[in-house]
């Protein structure tokens, strides 16, 4: 298994505030050294390989993450608490599933 | 029907031209255990056609704490109007509690709406809809161009289904504009939220509220201070457009 996780910077330069606290996330989980790759999606630049990679996959946000398995299937995560509930059997918090849900469903900006 | 012979995507396509209360009926008649989630505002027009259908259509609000008196009034009063019972959802007291005791009572115009929303809202919500098969919203495309463009009839839940439960959410109003949903509900003698009389569109909990102008379009009634941070997570080319950016 392979995984990938694309983040995004802003046009501004800055990085984006959920990559941050995925990342961080991550860490505090204990599972960062599970990402094999990081690839970063600049929106100044539509060829950085995170933009690209984000075309090929028709996401529409960050961060995200490219699992691909040794048959060389490759599934897209948009929403971290699925990702690591589904591929390391974790659970998050409820109020850091709500977080992602809203995060991850534009759509609900008006719940 | 079971869930497993619903056919999404293909009813979806079928039904994106028919009227609101074919898409409740398909809803109903597909689904046992299915709820109307029902705002306080003018999605009142869904159980209006639906208690037509199912008189004892079940119905749920999500009590924030935090809505307008007249929206509770609201609530109360379709109780009685249709004659039917409204499960009020909760959020947890503790986690309300440390979030205001950790900061504040207004901590969204600082930290933006999502924290606290998660608390309040989307947890009870997601409880809540673990518990069914399918559930109706009142969403529709007009509300927000930029989020709610794509909002289909009928479409398996994204946000709340799991591997091992998919949920079913139906927006019968998907296609119909504001002016259609008002029509409907003087022709019909709908009751309605008291607000609406003071130039509120969009009603949400009382401090992420305000009324609008005449022409301006309702999404600007709801948190205004923050329009950017929503965009935050899109992928945006700043040189030309994507074809995945939003």
């Amino acid at each position: 298994m392979h995984i990938t996780l694309v983040k995004k910077i802003l046009a501004d330069g800055s990085p984006c505030r959920k990559c941050q606290q995925v990342e961080s996330r991550l860490v505090e989980a204990g599972l960062l050294d599970k990402i094999d790759s990081i690839v970063i999606a600049d929106e100044r630049d539509t060829d950085s390989a995170g933009m690209l990679l984000a075309t090929k996959h028709q996401v529409k946000q960050a961060p995200f993450f490219i699992v691909r398995d040794e048959q060389g299937n490759e599934t897209i995560h948009t929403v971290y608490f699925r990702f690591i509930k589904e591929i390391f059997n974790r659970n998050a918090s409820e109020s850091e599933a709500a977080a992602d849900i809203l995060d991850s469903s534009p759509d609900m900006d008006y719940i | 029907m079971s869930k497993a012979q619903f056919d999404t995507s293909r009813l979806a396509a079928e039904y994106d031209s028919r009227q609101p209360p074919e898409v409740l009926k398909l809803a109903l008649d597909s689904f046992d255990n299915i709820a109307i989630s029902f705002s306080g505002a003018e999605d009142v027009v869904l159980i209006d056609m639906a208690t037509k259908i199912r008189p004892d259509i079940r119905v749920f609000s999500l009590d924030t704490g935090r809505l307008h008196a007249q929206t509770y009034q609201f609530i109360d009063k379709v109780r009685t109007h249709y004659q039917i019972s409204i499960d009020v959802l909760f959020p947890e007291s503790e986690a309300v509690q440390k979030l205001v005791n950790n900061k504040g009572l207004f901590s969204f115009y600082q930290d933006g709406h999502k924290e606290c929303c998660g608390i309040r809202k989307v947890i009870p919500l997601r409880r809540k809809l673990a518990t069914l098969d399918a559930w109706v919203t009142g969403q529709r495309k007009d509300q927000s161009p930029a989020t709610r463009a794509g909002v289909p009839v009928v479409e398996t839940d994204g946000a709340f289904s799991s591997t091992d439960h998919e949920l079913i959410k139906f927006n019968p109003l998907s296609n119909w504009s504001s002016t259609q949903v008002w029509d409907y509900i003087r022709t019909h003698n709908v009751p309605f939220n008291e607000l609406h009389n003071s130039g509120f569109i969009s009603i949400g909990c009382e401090p992420c509220t305000r009324p609008v102008l005449p022409n301006q379009h309702e999404r600007e009634g709801r948190w205004w201070w923050e329009d950017e941070t929503i965009k935050e997570c899109g992928l945006h080319s700043a040189s030309r457009p994507v074809t995945t950016g939003r």
